[in-house]
């Protein structure tokens, strides 16, 4: 069973990736709200998280999410 | 910081996007010439961009309609439909357009923006999960987010993406709207409609298609491309808009399912905006029968709509994968669609500026809408005025590297 910090672990990987791809930079990229992403970005970050772990998440709980740690909450929500 | 410090921001848009004394985002039309021409800023423009697309703005019939109703019900109506503001005409357009779709229930709306608004409201409760296509229209994710109900959203003309959404949301699949469109507006690209009715069915979820850019399109009759799919009576719910095709004002929603007729208790937006006014109604009720009368303004559209494609291939320009009414030309930056969008207008063509955010995918383009009213000449001008537009880039860029 993957516990939270595992979890976060593997959200942030993910993000560090989605980030790097677009060359989008991120000096903390634990805090979700600082991030400087398009509202098109967003939602691409949503879609692949979604498809990672099988899951859907609704657009407003994610909008929510404000840290990699809100997120990790959210997806092992999801997943139960 | 108080309330009005955030404008700061945003009062740099029209000065980022301002190439001189021209904002895209606020071109006036001094002058309506004709449904394909313009007078801007004391000169003519050829009007690429202004989805007209069966040309029936300047139409004799339509215009004598508008008159008459003018004449005969006066300017406006004071109310929304459900005081004052229900006359016979808008009940005659509700029962035109379910006729012309072989669905029993129509409603109309005064803009296109509140029929998706007061559609999704209406239909929608807390309850409810509304799936959207990621590029679907701002107007239908506002909608689906004032109804209160869960909003999720599937990768864009995604038949897989979809069936997945449909399988993790499980039982309440049955209790899912599907939201997608017909012809997308910025892309020009059309929804693989009839993969998603079968989708849908499989999980008894229910199906609306927007219409808007698709109506007067495509289908053998206009209805747009549910019809041209062959899906159109097992989609649950199709809306539109009259300010393309019919070139004028307001949206429709029309259905098999009873429930749309209620919605008129419903939908907030339905019930406490005023209705449209009868010269509108008019024109509109003229335009819909001109569509059905007139099938040529759609075979001229299609010819129209690859003449322009070709020419614009020719110039080995980023166009997108379909052939539509909707051509949109992509540009390696914002900056160069800017610079392309200033020296079309400085050629006398007026084309639509699309640049992040409002882009679909991120990418700036500048997008063309045909219509069946284009001539040759003018289909010729608007591929001159982009071939113009990249050479004087191609050219700078050269210089620069001197």
């Amino acid at each position: 069973m993957t516990t939270s910090n595992e979890l976060e672990n593997l959200l942030r990987g993910m993000l560090r990736e989605f980030l790097d791809d677009r060359r989008v930079p991120a000096a903390n990229i634990d805090q979700l709200s600082d991030l400087d992403l398009e509202s098109v970005q967003v939602m691409e970050f949503m879609l692949e998280v979604e498809d990672h772990f099988d899951i859907a998440i609704d657009v407003e709980s994610f909008s929510n999410a404000r840290t990699i740690q809100d997120l990790a909450q959210i997806v092992a929500k999801r997943s139960q | 910081m108080d309330l009005l410090s955030k404008f700061e921001a945003v009062a740099e848009i029209p000065r980022q996007l301002n190439g001189g004394s021209l904002d895209p985002t606020n071109v006036v039309m001094d002058q309506l010439v004709s449904a394909t021409e313009a007078v801007v800023q004391g000169r003519s423009v050829i009007l690429a961009g202004t989805n007209n697309y069966l040309g029936l703005t300047f139409d004799a019939e339509c215009i004598e309609a508008g008159k008459r109703a003018l004449d005969q019900a006066g300017t406006g109506t004071t109310g929304s439909r459900m005081a004052n503001g229900n006359f016979t005409a808008h009940q005659a357009l509700e029962r035109e357009l379910a006729e012309f779709y072989d669905m029993p229930h129509a409603v109309v709306f005064p803009t296109g923006y509140v029929a998706n608004l007061g559609t999704l409201c209406g239909l929608l409760g807390a309850d409810d999960c509304v799936l959207l296509d990621a590029d679907a229209h701002a107007s239908l994710y506002d909608g689906a987010r004032m109804s209160g109900a869960e909003v999720y959203r599937f990768k864009h003309n995604d038949p897989a993406s979809l069936d997945a959404h449909l399988r993790r949301l499980k039982a309440r699949a049955t209790r899912t709207l599907i939201v997608t469109e017909g012809l997308y507006s910025i892309l020009g690209d059309t929804a693989p409609l009839a993969e998603f009715v079968a989708i849908k069915q499989r999980y008894g979820a229910y199906l609306l298609v927007d219409e808007a850019h698709s109506l007067g399109v495509y289908g053998d009759r206009g209805r747009g491309l549910s019809d041209a799919a062959g899906v159109l009576p097992e989609v649950d719910f199709i809306v539109g808009t009259f300010s393309k095709s019919l070139g004028a004002t307001g949206g429709f929603c029309v259905s098999a399912h009873k429930a749309l007729a209620l919605l008129r208790y419903t939908s907030r937006p339905y019930i406490f905006t005023a209705s449209a006014s009868p010269s509108v109604i008019a024109t509109t009720r003229t335009a819909l029968a001109l569509m059905q009368k007139r099938p040529q303004l759609r075979q001229q559209l299609w010819r129209n709509a690859h003449e322009l494609h070709a020419g614009l291939s020719n110039l080995k320009l980023q166009l997108g994968s379909e052939i539509s009414p909707i051509v949109s030309v992509g540009f390696d930056s914002r900056e160069a669609a800017l610079a392309c969008w200033h020296s079309m207008m400085k050629s006398g063509v007026y084309t639509n500026l699309v640049v992040p955010p409002a882009s679909p995918d991120g990418s700036s383009l500048i997008r063309c809408s045909i219509s069946a009213a284009h001539t040759s000449e003018q289909i010729q001008c608007i591929v001159d005025a982009f071939a113009n537009a990249i050479g004087a880039a191609e050219s700078a860029k050269g210089a620069a590297s001197v």
